[in-house]
């Protein structure tokens, strides 16, 4: 009897084992096709893939002596970027950290290797202000560049004020875009929104349903839109959802019955809660019931495209607030070529928050690049940050600046994308943000008022000294 | 307020979204009549599921048939080893405690799935999400059809098979009290291995299902059911009838409030709402019957 049981557990252990080492291969199996699919996808399709590998020896260019590694006292910036489930943006701190590490490859600063430490924070407040002081007062940082967060701009934008910092970053909060010491090479939710209505209402549409997700801050959000559509005479109902939409299908059903026949639906959600209700409206067969569909920045992902299929080639139209991945300009191909060798940390791949990652490695670069003397105190490293002009790339529209300003929004020019064949592709060339946005108004004046900000004056590698 | 024409569609919607919960509640109703356990990770099992075979599919080359089978069994799997190890010594615990436990179980397929596929945007198109037929103007697909026959096809099974067969008769015995029904010789572990056994299997179909209905999204698909959990509450975690009722009739109130947009926003509300006067009028009831017993 005894001998009967030890077998039947034996049995049953063993099973138990069998399942569990079956079922950790598949597992197993995901994790290490999920590397690779990371450098497929980092690819964005076989063309990119091919540049990335044919860049891969041009990441010499980074800085001005190739090959020489940096031996002198390190210069150290430092950033907060939010990282917490459902929202990781370590990948542009990751991507500007890759930049840093080629050009410390590449003769550094005059020879000095840039130090770069960056604290992940889950949107407290607190914890936040902590590392702000901790970056100054422990870290010695001398300037705070390539963060990206939820509400750092908001929390510490008076810190820095106080201390004559003058951060680049790409934020979220209105303080990122609505305050003196903080410059981005992105434009934030609300300006995109703009740029994706301007967009719908130049493919016809008469009406616009505008839905973002239910969070702080969606009337500073909606202010945009809801301008921009009056001064072009479209009517424009606002709504907002709460998020993880679990009622896709209810929400498109809504927005396009808002929109009506010859109206258009305008997104400003996240690429997975945006993607829920396209395809929600696309199973319901709705998305031809309006005349067009529009989203802001973060649609443009060939993630997004290849998840939607060819049923919405054309027929989404995403504001684009740099340009796409595989553009061929130098910047962009030095951009990949820094992914393909320094950018293993970057888990999203090419993608516009590597993107902008990479364009704020460049633009602090080029600010230490003008101190001469070797002094990399937090006053002269803030006052070259401060300086910068008409700084030219190929990822922005037009030339990036920072200057003196009650406010930044240097990049107010954008590209409109579409999906195509699985990729999203350039559909409308640089159209400005319409002025009819109260603040875009406003930075329109201060470019007026001083030209140069925005006339290409300084060169980026690889075409710097060219 | 909408016209009726405005919320025709909104019926079909409605009845989408019930059969979504209906498919998370009623699976955990079968568990917990079968071994006492309110199984928390019954979303999280069927999202690991369903990224699994979406991985299979675009990264490995797999057919979809394939896949889908492997993602029912991976359900099947994890939940299985999961009341296999885990069953035996929280069988004496209180309820509440077996619950959290179960919750242990889906943060950690939420940070497995966060570690291994991120955040991005991705979907999985099942073959039936592109044919169906046309109700009210809205295109019916027949993944949404399948969800509903499910859910009924589950809630019928299950019924008959808890009363009627010997191995369904154990699993309600064992879920009274685990003691005495060992005393009485059946075999505990084998009864509670099929149950979870089965239990996983729904979860990983329903997964791949509600990857489908809702979206392919590892958050979202863990935390469906705590909208689901209402459902099951109104069912008083005992009718699996009462629990599909429950989960349809939710998903038409939620649907039918969305285009009354004063409310619309607080329309995620409605599966708690729902669940609490649900709650209020059934004590009631039993309030007086009590009152009734004793005068």
């Amino acid at each position: 009897m005894r001998k009967h049981l030890g077998s039947r557990r034996t049995r049953s252990v063993l099973t138990l084992l069998v399942l569990a080492v079956g079922l950790s291969l598949v597992i197993s199996a995901c994790g290490s096709s999920n590397k690779s699919s990371t450098s497929t996808a980092s690819g964005g399709g076989g063309s990119t893939a091919a540049n990335t590998t044919a860049n891969a020896s041009d990441t010499s260019k980074c800085g001005t002596k190739p090959g020489v590694k940096a031996s002198g006292t390190p210069i150290k910036l430092g950033a907060i970027v939010t990282k917490q489930p459902g929202t990781d943006f370590t990948d542009g701190a990751n991507m500007a950290n890759a930049y840093f590490a080629c050009v410390n490859d590449n003769g550094g600063i005059n020879g000095h290797p840039i130090k770069y430490k960056f604290y992940e924070e889950q949107t407290d407040p607190a914890q936040i202000a902590g590392f702000a002081h901790k970056l100054i007062q422990s870290d010695k940082a001398v300037g705070i560049v390539g963060g990206f967060s939820i509400i750092e701009c908001a929390v510490d934008h008076k810190y820095w004020e106080s201390l004559g910092i003058y951060e680049i970053d790409a934020g979220i909060a209105p303080e990122c875009y609505g305050t003196s010491n903080s410059a981005a090479p992105n434009m934030g939710p609300r300006y995109s929104s703009d740029g994706a209505v301007q967009g719908v209402v130049r493919a016809g549409a008469k009406k616009i349903a505008f839905d973002q997700s239910n969070v702080p801050g969606t009337g500073y959000i909606a202010a945009g839109p809801t301008a921009v559509a009056k001064s072009l005479n479209v009517p424009i109902e606002t709504f907002k959802d709460n998020v993880p939409i679990q009622d896709a299908n209810s929400v498109a059903l809504k927005l396009v019955q808002a929109a009506g026949s010859d109206g258009a639906v305008v997104l400003n959600f996240t690429p997975p809660e945006a993607l829920k209700i396209l395809q929600a409206a696309q199973q319901q067969g709705l998305q031809d019931r309006v005349k067009a569909w529009g989203c802001s920045t973060p649609c443009n992902t060939d993630f997004v495209a290849k998840a939607l299929g060819q049923q919405w080639d054309g027929k989404l139209l995403v504001n684009a607030e740099l340009n796409v991945t595989d553009a061929s300009g130098p910047q962009s191909t030095l951009y990949r070529a820094v992914f393909d060798k320094y950018g293993s940390k970057v888990s999203g791949g090419l993608g516009s928050f590597s993107q902008m990652g990479f364009a704020m490695g460049q633009f602090t670069v080029q600010a230490l690049n003008t101190i001469k003397d070797g002094d990399y105190s937090l006053k002269s490293v803030n006052t070259a940050i401060k300086s910068l002009k008409g700084v030219k790339t190929d990822i922005l529209c037009r030339p990036w600046y920072y200057g003196s300003a009650p406010l930044h929004i240097p990049n107010n020019v954008d590209w409109t994308t579409t999906p195509k064949n699985g990729k999203m592709v350039i559909k409308d060339g640089c159209i400005p943000i319409a002025a009819a946005d109260p603040t875009i108004a406003q930075v329109r004046q201060i470019e007026q008022k001083d030209p140069s900000l925005t006339q290409a004056s300084t060169m980026l590698p690889p075409e710097l000294g060219s | 307020m909408p016209s009726w024409e405005d919320f025709k569609p909104f019926i079909v919607t409605g009845l989408a979204l019930g059969s979504v919960y209906a498919l998370s509640g009623v699976g955990m109703v079968v568990l917990y009549r079968a071994t006492g356990v309110l199984n928390l990770a019954f979303g999280a099992v069927g999202a690991f599921g369903a990224l699994i075979a979406w991985q299979l599919i675009n990264h490995n080359g797999w057919a979809g048939g394939p896949a889908y089978v492997v993602c029912v069994l991976v359900g099947g799997v994890i939940t299985l080893l999961y009341g296999v190890l885990f069953g035996p010594p929280l069988a004496s615990r209180d309820p509440l405690v077996k619950a959290t436990a179960t919750l242990g179980l889906a943060l950690i397929l939420l940070g497995a799935m966060s570690w291994i596929w991120s955040d991005k945007a991705r979907s999985m198109i099942l073959p039936t999400s592109n044919h169906g037929f046309r109700v009210s103007d809205i295109f019916v697909n027949y993944t949404q059809v399948i969800a509903l026959g499910l859910g009924i096809f589950v809630t019928v099974v299950t019924g008959l098979f808890l009363r009627f067969t010997n191995l369904g008769t154990a699993m309600r015995a064992l879920a009274n009290d685990r003691e005495i029904t060992a005393s009485l010789g059946v075999p505990v572990r084998r009864v509670e291995a099929a149950a979870w056994l089965g239990s996983g299997l729904l979860s990983g179909a329903a997964g791949l299902l509600l990857s489908n209905l809702v979206g392919l999204d590892a958050a979202t698909l863990t935390f469906l059911v705590i909208s689901s959990l209402a459902a099951t509450l109104i069912g008083r975690l005992r009718s699996i009838t009462g629990t599909f009722l429950a989960a349809m009739g939710i998903g038409l109130v939620n649907a039918l409030v969305t285009p009354i947009l004063s409310i619309s926003q607080y329309r995620d509300m409605t599966p708690f709402v729902l669940a609490t006067i649900a709650l209020l009028v059934l004590s009631g009831r039993r309030g007086s019957a009590l009152t009734g017993r004793a005068g």
